[in-house]
């Protein structure tokens, strides 16, 4: 039409993700970010922002299969165990007549794709509430990491692995872009497919969506193969920049994901939110840890201000509207 | 009989949600010694102003006056402390919990702080018997049938010894018998001096038992006058706002000779062994009372609840779809009761509202076309006079306009079959007007509809025949010239000579 | 026990002990189950029916059930807890730093206690007042007690009164004697007016508040309750292990929630009941015992219990689907 009212259009449209949660929770990381480069000088230096993004696109990663499932209407509580099985499997994989070690690295992915399939398929066939069936997975994969781990630390000798974990093309870390590219990869689906508002439609209301014909049971299945193909990858990652792999090296992902989600704004009982959030949500959580250690605090002091600023952030901008 | 101050009294109340105003200005007065009646259509305002007057929700504006005097903060535990019992249409029991536990729930008899059980059963036993529920009182509630879920609800607010009792809607889910238990047991309250609120759709019923009536239109207030003197016709103007005719379309039959569905002895849920044919072109009434399985015929149809049938055949194909994708590949669309739950993500735009039946069958990982999909729901609001930016939310519409996105929504894909359960539930006038007009035009559009209803006259004046169903079975089918409330509600009930005809 | 029991019997039993009967309703099989794997245990350990032998089997299982219950209450309600293992670490390093000290064992526990009370209850409160997920509040909740449990003993440590290590953890079944103490005032509290209506808040929040109860004090209450029992099972730990160490609750939670989901509760709200509950734990105790003594490999042991938790909750919904 003309050019006001496509100007108003365009001033609603900005208006919308100023306010938006993804916005303003980015919007906080970098004021963060601003302050505390100011009072603490080491902080703000390019090095150190980019070791928390490195940190943070391992929280990203995991997390993204959390986002699917928790806007489905899941929660997925077996992603650590995951990550371990993952981190400590692959140096185990690694195929002498694959210099490159990517077979070894694909092989690692495919199995933690079945094992989110397991859950998917006790989730949607068996009607196991998805806290009990991720929870006995993980009861179930701590008894397969004992046998494969024997409880050692297992260095890996894969060199793409290596190489994912510490590499830096351009002085990025080589971390980074994989977990930039799995976001463009994440978003594209949950935002410009059919798959997408699917996922959306079943966690919103699943039993409008089966009624207007959405595939239920293929959709859940789907969505927690995807978070068991994110949390390998997290740990193929993880094994990367740690060399080595052992039992409880995930442990600390499945907290900080299902944080990176709620903090992104993304509503813990399914149908709204976006990975969009998510991703500032993971930087989030870092630099809380970060200003967390700059403050010299003990462990327990560490931990409690932790908890309390997430929740603080929690009640300053994500409270549930009530619904039923 | 009448005293001076009423015992309970709302005063230019007004309430909206969302936006959308429920109530405007309404003023209501209960004496003791009275049956009141209010009455209104489905959405007219009636449980709004029930919450108000229990205290279940604020009002935006208005006064609630107990014994004359204002209170400026109801709650449920004011309204309790002031004897006002509600039954509600919504169950407030507790599942899991026992009959006694339920009528006493909220106000137990204690001794030393513990809930003294050997007084609970007797006054519990007491308001139990008062409304013939006689199964034992140790008995968890989620074990009975809802008609008698509804007595549990009734002897709950009696225990309490209500100065009010207001009772939405408490005989649509009760048998003949136990809606008799009732009208006695109001008539002895009556004589007690309870204050007594009565919210029916029967007529005949709120005829015979009420002294005084209240009516709603659209959230306001049309009429508030004695019973005597007007008749049944005459409160029908007075809720509809028109003469009852007029709400219905005029239209000549297009059933043709083909078939859409044919099914022989086909048994899902608590359907056993029905034999129907649909044909294109017609509307397809279902009758009977709440509950009797009408629920379960469409379901089973549709794929979404499993079926057994000896012979089946939809729109050419043998056989009946075993699930929902199923039944929307052979051309079957399905629009459930409850918008809320089964209808609509409340939460989510009214546009994916609109495309969710297109994206549920599209390839998963295909890209979609934001402006394409932008034109399709831009031409069905158009197309269905649903009104505003599409990007609100779904909660952002009145129930009418929910109602019309629901249907709306199948349109894109051409079914050829479609199955409405209750379609006009809550909505307004005016969309039920242009709702019934579409329903014919898909009929003239060679579609065929079976619409599910518990709306007797809109059984009468749109479809071209009409099947009763009463416990599981299949027991009248009525064509268009022996329509009538009368043969309807007779079939519904049974042998029975029908006493509930309006 | 309670009021329910006085005089003028007609033939049927009081209406409270008819109330308690139909309560087992679902639970026969869970309680065949339980019966079969104590057989089993027995027959494996005959030491069992040995005072000493029946003493250290309820202990083992005595932690378990108090936060089983402890999670049960709160599902009850319709949420749920994460940060039961941190209160019991909490629970864990109160006792073991200050029972030892001036406090002597009566002022620690009450110090446990109290602690209990005042963390279960604000948790309860923020999820009530300010309207956030319970998973989430306990989520973050379970950073903030793990991180006070840290404070107040920053690596194992502590100690706990040999006598008191002796009369919890040593050959008499005074734990045993405790949980059934413990069962009584829970049936007390159920027989209670804010008790009972647990399960109309759970189940059907619009119509408890409809029928004039106030949900609020309801749930804040059952958050309490949940926090006290969650302590003090950290208390009998520190007393089993005669030290305290910060993050020995961890395992806790996960447990919690499968006993639970064992016994029959719920995620719903108002679905299931305590004695569920308990021998949701008793069975969840079993299975390791039992599996243990049959030599099972540790790996077989978890293969084994993820599998049953599984199939105890798949099962049912099978056949309520047929």
């Amino acid at each position: 039409m003309n050019s006001s009212t496509s100007a108003a259009s365009f001033t609603r449209r900005a208006s919308m993700v100023l306010r938006s949660r993804p916005f303003l929770t980015f919007a906080t990381v970098l004021l963060v970010w601003a302050v505390a480069s100011v009072m603490r000088p080491g902080f703000g230096a390019f090095g150190h922002l980019r070791y928390l993004v490195e940190l943070a696109s391992v929280i990203g990663l995991v997390a993204a299969g959390q986002t699917f499932v928790v806007i489905a209407g899941g929660i997925d509580l077996s992603i650590a165990a995951i990550v371990t099985v993952s981190a400590v499997s692959l140096p185990l994989l690694s195929i002498d007549a694959d210099p490159t070690g990517l077979t070894a690295i694909l092989a690692t992915l495919v199995m933690t794709t079945f094992i989110g399939l397991g859950n998917g398929l006790g989730v949607a066939y068996l009607r196991v509430h998805p806290m009990i069936m991720t929870l006995a997975m993980a009861t179930f994969l701590q008894g397969l990491l004992i046998i494969i781990a024997g409880g050692s630390a297992i260095s890996s000798q894969n060199p793409l692995v290596a190489w994912l974990g510490n590499a830096r093309p351009a002085g990025i870390p080589a971390g980074v872009f994989v977990w930039l590219g799995v976001s463009a990869l994440v978003l594209l689906i949950m935002h410009a497919t059919p798959l997408g508002t699917r996922i959306y439609a079943i966690g919103a209301n699943p039993l409008a969506s089966r009624l207007s014909g959405v595939p239920l049971q293929a959709t859940t299945t789907v969505v927690y193969a995807i978070s068991g193909f994110t949390a390998g990858l997290a740990g193929v990652l993880l094994l990367g920049m740690n060399g080595q792999g052992y039992v409880g090296i995930g442990d600390p992902y499945l907290l900080a994901s299902i944080a990176a989600v709620v903090l992104g704004g993304t509503s813990i009982l399914g149908g709204l939110g976006t990975y969009a959030g998510t991703m500032p949500g993971a930087l989030l959580l870092v630099t809380i840890t970060a200003l967390i250690t700059v403050v010299n605090a003990s462990a327990g002091w560490r931990s409690i201000l932790f908890g309390s600023l997430v929740l603080i952030l929690l009640l300053l901008s994500g409270r549930e509207k009530v619904r039923r | 009989m009448a005293t001076d101050a009423p015992y309970l009294a709302a005063r230019g109340v007004s309430k909206s949600f969302f936006g959308n105003p429920v109530l405007r200005d309404v003023s209501i007065e209960l004496y003791p010694g009275r049956i009141h009646a209010l009455l209104g259509e489905n959405g007219a305002g009636k449980s709004t102003l029930i919450n108000l007057l229990s205290g279940a929700m604020p009002a935006d504006r208005g006064t609630i006056e107990i014994d004359g005097n204002p209170v400026p903060r109801m709650s449920p535990a004011a309204a309790q402390a002031a004897g006002i019992a509600v039954v509600q249409q919504e169950l407030s029991v507790t599942g899991s919990l026992s009959i006694a536990e339920n009528i006493g729930l909220g106000s137990y008899p204690r001794r030393f702080g513990i809930i003294d059980y050997t007084e609970l059963s007797a006054r519990a036993g007491a308001a139990a018997s008062l409304v013939g529920l006689h199964e034992p009182l140790s008995m968890p509630v989620g074990n009975l049938p809802l008609g008698r879920r509804q007595m549990v609800e009734i002897a709950k607010a009696l225990y309490r010894k209500p100065r009010v009792l207001i009772l939405d809607e408490p005989t649509s889910s009760l048998s003949a018998s136990e809606a008799r238990i009732l009208t006695e047991l109001l008539q002895k309250l009556k004589g007690e001096g309870v204050a007594i609120l009565f919210i029916s759709h029967r007529l005949p019923e709120v005829m015979a038992l009420c002294q005084h009536v209240t009516i709603l239109k659209d959230g306001v207030r049309t009429a508030d006058r004695s019973i005597a003197g007007i008749d049944a016709d005459g409160l029908v103007r007075l809720m509809v706002g028109r003469d009852p005719g007029d709400l219905f379309p005029h239209w000549t039959t297009a059933r043709s000779r083909a078939k859409a569905i044919v099914i022989k002895g086909f048994s899902s849920g608590l359907i056993r062994e029905a034999d129907l044919e649909i044909k294109t072109g017609e509307v397809l009434g279902i009758g009977g009372l709440a509950g009797q399985g009408q629920e379960d015929l469409l379901l089973g149809l549709y794929g979404a609840t499993p079926a057994e049938t000896s012979a089946a055949e939809v729109n050419g194909n043998a056989g009946l779809p075993r699930s929902v994708s199923q039944a929307n590949a052979m051309g079957i669309a399905y629009v459930p009761a409850d918008r809320k739950r089964e209808g609509l993500h409340i939460s989510h735009p009214i546009i994916t509202n609109l495309l969710l039946p297109g994206f549920a069958r599209a390839a998963a990982l295909r890209l979609r076309n934001r402006i394409k999909e932008g034109e399709i729901a831009k031409g069905l609001a158009a197309h269905f006079a649903i009104k505003g930016d599409l990007d609100r939310p779904a909660q952002a519409l009145s129930g009418g306009n929910q109602q019309k996105v629901a249907l709306a929504k199948w349109m894109p894909h051409q079914p050829q079959v479609l199955l409405l359960n209750d379609p006009t539930r809550g909505v307004d006038v005016e969309t039920k007007r242009e709702i019934y007009i579409m329903l014919r035009q898909f009929a003239s559009d060679g579609k065929a509809v079976v619409l599910l209803s518990s709306d007797t006259p809109e059984l009468v004046h749109l479809c071209d025949r009409v099947v009763v169903i009463r416990e599981g079975r299949i027991v009248s089918e009525l064509q268009r010239a022996d329509l009538s409330e009368q043969a309807i509600v007779a079939a519904a009930v049974g042998a029975e000579p029908t006493v509930t005809a309006a | 026990m309670s009021g329910a029991t006085t005089p003028a019997e007609q033939a049927a039993p009081p209406l409270y002990w008819q109330v308690q009967r139909r309560r087992n309703g679902d639970l026969f099989g869970l309680f065949a189950v339980v019966v079969v794997f104590l057989a089993a245990y027995g027959f494996l350990f005959p030491g069992f029916f040995t005072l000493p032998g029946f003493a250290k089997f309820t202990q083992s299982w005595f932690p378990l059930a108090l936060v089983a219950m402890a999670q049960a209450i709160l599902m009850l309600t319709g949420g749920i807890s994460l940060a039961i293992g941190a209160m019991v670490s909490l629970g864990a390093v109160i006792a073991a730093t200050t029972m030892a000290g001036p406090l002597g064992v009566g002022g620690g526990t009450a110090v446990v206690a109290l602690a209990g009370l005042g963390i279960g209850a604000a948790t309860g409160l923020i999820v009530v007042k300010l309207r956030l997920p319970a998973i989430v509040v306990t989520l973050a909740g379970s950073f903030i007690v793990g991180g006070a449990a840290l404070l107040i003993l920053p690596r194992p440590g502590g100690a706990v009164p040999m006598w008191l290590s002796d009369m919890l953890a040593g050959n008499t079944p005074v734990a045993f004697l405790i949980l059934v103490v413990i069962v009584v005032l829970w049936k007390i509290y159920l027989a209670t007016p804010l008790g009972l209506a647990i399960y109309a808040a759970g189940e059907n929040p619009v119509g408890a508040y409809r029928s004039g109860i106030r949900v609020d004090r309801v749930l804040v209450s059952a958050y309490a309750i949940s926090g006290l029992l969650s302590a003090c099972a950290g208390l009998f730990v520190a007393a089993q292990t005669g030290s305290g160490d910060p993050v020995i609750g961890t395992a806790f939670t996960l447990n919690s929630i499968a006993a639970a989901v064992l016994g029959g509760i719920g995620f719903l709200g108002g679905q299931g009941s305590m004695r569920g509950a308990l021998a949701g734990s008793l069975l969840l105790s079993l299975m390791i015992s039992v599996m243990f003594f049959l030599g099972f490999t540790p790996v077989a042991q978890y293969v084994a219990q993820g599998l049953i938790i599984i199939g105890a909750v798949a099962i049912p919904q099978f056949r309520r689907k047929r």
